[in-house]
């Protein structure tokens, strides 16, 4: 059973905080899907490679070329804060 | 019959024929979502300007005695799809301003065809949920039964096309996101094999699962989208460049001596009693059109759902972690520093099933949990590709249920978040192996729609299209519409 504690400590990995309101209920949830996962565990899987994608040999990759896709002004037009060529977060250095 | 209720052949020959432009056609669907909408909240975005505008290019263009099969068929778009210069919010406040600066392959490829998108449809938050209710629009409602869900996450799409809105819209399928919402809403859709529709610009969940595919009444329409959004793309390596065939064009085969398997674990306690007796029923449809029927077993059924919810959420916690309020998305207001501003920025701008899997995800891939949870994954889902393989080499076609119930009700208290996932047990297995599978309509059960789910050999879609179009020549259940009185 994982503590509630444990869960915020994988909240901060993933750069989420959970409410003291909410830490019970997210902590029930989690469990509640981690027990699904229990019937892994009896699986045989020795000699089994894992398997990270069902691709095929036919992705043939494209020359490795500069191109420009979409341009710098259209893309800094979602940036929630910007100036000039710059996205801006709050001071990092004193 | 509202234009959309039609077939694309059939709005395509009209258009040819000229007994109808592009511009009437979009006129009415607009109409049509202007009335139905309200209720059934489909559709998140409509552009209506810009879809006439474009509707009356198709008509110059048709004038000139250009007539390719989508040219001027209105059609909209799961809003997972980035469209340039038109709001692509993924069900999310996280992206509710955002704007793509360009378009996603299979945009791109539709709108070279000829097809008008009229605007985004709603769609479970990053495609994750299996009856659109976590959504940052709200909950988009069933037209069979406005009180149930239309399934999840393509449910605008699926509900968009069940109500006569228009007569096709896109899906993407990680694991039953296509299939799930076509059965409950009475509709096809086909999750084509991994690979073969370029990922390019749409939004990312599951990478290694995460497929683009039709939604419309028929397989036939299907065929006839597929054909334009199949091929390989350079902006996506996974995309395949094996050939695209001409779906439409082998619709009309014969299905004698076709190998159908029916695995005995699809009918188990998970399925309603009623939805099993409408599967075999239309199993045996299908053999009285000339194929063979055998049981066939994937023992590890089960065990995809396990392990699907261990590697969907570990890529989707990896993938997710792009929205950090600095380049674009949802920002907190007045972040201390840089560490708040990611932290709040994602607490608040993600919705409760989001962090709910991007927390799972972050765990099984800590190092701590890596080869307990992950690594273990991994394997479970080679030997489930393997047990589809082994029986795929037996039969042509795996024939079953698409989901395990009809559709249920809406905001379901009694259903725990575990008993949400079951409702993908039937579907996950293509997803985890990279499989093609449709689902079309296949019944009623009091009143509610029932999916049959074909799956094929990887790049089988012409014989899954093909197989599915013979039912439906032989059956009315995909002309079948929902009495739309309770909601106009």
């Amino acid at each position: 059973m994982t503590q509630a504690s444990t869960v915020k400590d994988v909240a901060a990995l993933a750069r989420l905080t959970i409410s003291e309101h909410d830490i019970e209920n997210v902590t029930a949830e989690f469990n509640q899907t981690l027990a699904l996962f229990d019937a892994l565990q009896s699986v045989d899987t020795n000699g089994l490679a894992p398997m990270v994608n069902p691709c095929t040999a036919n992705q043939p990759l494209r020359t490795d070329s500069v191109a420009t896709l979409v341009g710098r002004e259209e893309l800094m037009k979602n940036a929630p804060s910007k100036a000039e060529n710059y996205f801006l977060v709050p001071r990092v250095i004193d | 019959m509202p234009p959309a209720f039609k077939s694309i052949a059939t709005l395509s020959q009209e258009l040819k024929n000229g007994e109808v432009s592009s511009r009437q056609l979009v006129e009415q669907a607009v109409a049509r979502i202007d009335t139905l909408n309200p209720e059934l909240n489909a559709v998140v975005c409509l552009e209506a300007d810009q879809a006439l505008a474009n509707a009356d290019q198709a008509d110059a263009k048709r004038a000139k005695g250009e007539h390719s099969p989508l040219l001027g068929i209105p059609m909209l778009h799961k809003d997972i799809f980035c469209t340039q210069g038109m709001r692509t919010t993924c069900g999310s406040k996280m992206l509710a301003d955002f704007v793509p600066p360009y378009d996603a392959t299979v945009v791109q490829k539709l709108k070279d065809a000829g097809m008008i998108n009229l605007g985004k449809c709603n769609m479970d938050e990053f495609a994750m949920g299996s009856s659109n209710e976590t959504s940052v629009f709200g909950a988009c409602k069933n037209p069979w039964d406005v009180t149930r869900v239309p399934g999840g996450s393509s449910g605008g799409s699926a509900v968009a096309v069940a109500s006569g809105m228009v007569p096709f819209a896109t899906g993407t399928d990680t694991g039953g996101s296509i299939r799930q919402p076509a059965a409950l809403c009475g509709i096809t859709g086909l999750k084509p094999t991994y690979g073969r529709v370029s990922r390019y610009g749409m939004i990312a969940f599951a990478s290694s699962m995460d497929q683009a595919g039709p939604m419309a009444h028929s397989a036939q329409d299907c065929a006839l989208v597929l054909n334009a959004m199949a091929g390989h793309d350079p902006l996506d390596s996974t995309c395949d460049n094996t050939p695209v065939p001409n779906y439409h064009q082998t619709l009309d085969h014969p299905i004698t001596g076709l190998r159908i398997g029916v695995p005995k674990e699809f009918f188990s306690s998970h399925l309603n009693t009623e939805v099993a007796t409408a599967i075999d029923t239309a199993v045996r449809e299908l053999e009285r059109a000339g194929a063979t029927v055998k049981e066939v077993s994937l023992p590890s059924t089960d065990l995809a759902v396990s392990t699907y919810y261990v590697i969907a959420p570990a890529e989707a916690s990896a993938n997710l972690s792009r929205y950090d309020g600095v380049r674009y998305g949802y920002r907190c207001e007045a972040p201390s520093d840089l560490q708040d501003l990611y932290v709040r920025s994602r607490t608040e701008g993600f919705g409760a099933e989001v962090k709910r899997r991007i927390l799972v995800g972050t765990f099984t891939l800590s190092a701590a949990s890596y080869d307990q949870y992950f690594m273990k994954a991994q394997q479970v889902r080679r030997l489930i590709t393997q047990e589809y393989d082994s029986v795929l080499n037996e039969v042509d076609v795996i024939a079953g249920p698409a989901a395990p119930n009809t559709a249920f009700a809406l905001n379901d208290t009694s259903k725990s978040i575990t008993d949400m996932y079951m409702e993908d047990v039937f579907t996950i297995g293509a997803n985890l192996a990279g499989l093609p599978a449709i689902s079309l309509p296949a019944g009623l059960v009091n009143g509610l729609p029932v999916g049959l789910q074909l799956i094929g050999q990887r790049f089988g879609e012409a014989q899954l299209l093909n197989v599915a179009h013979q039912f439906q020549s032989r059956t009315d259940w995909h002309t079948r519409r929902p009495t739309l009185e309770a909601v106009r």
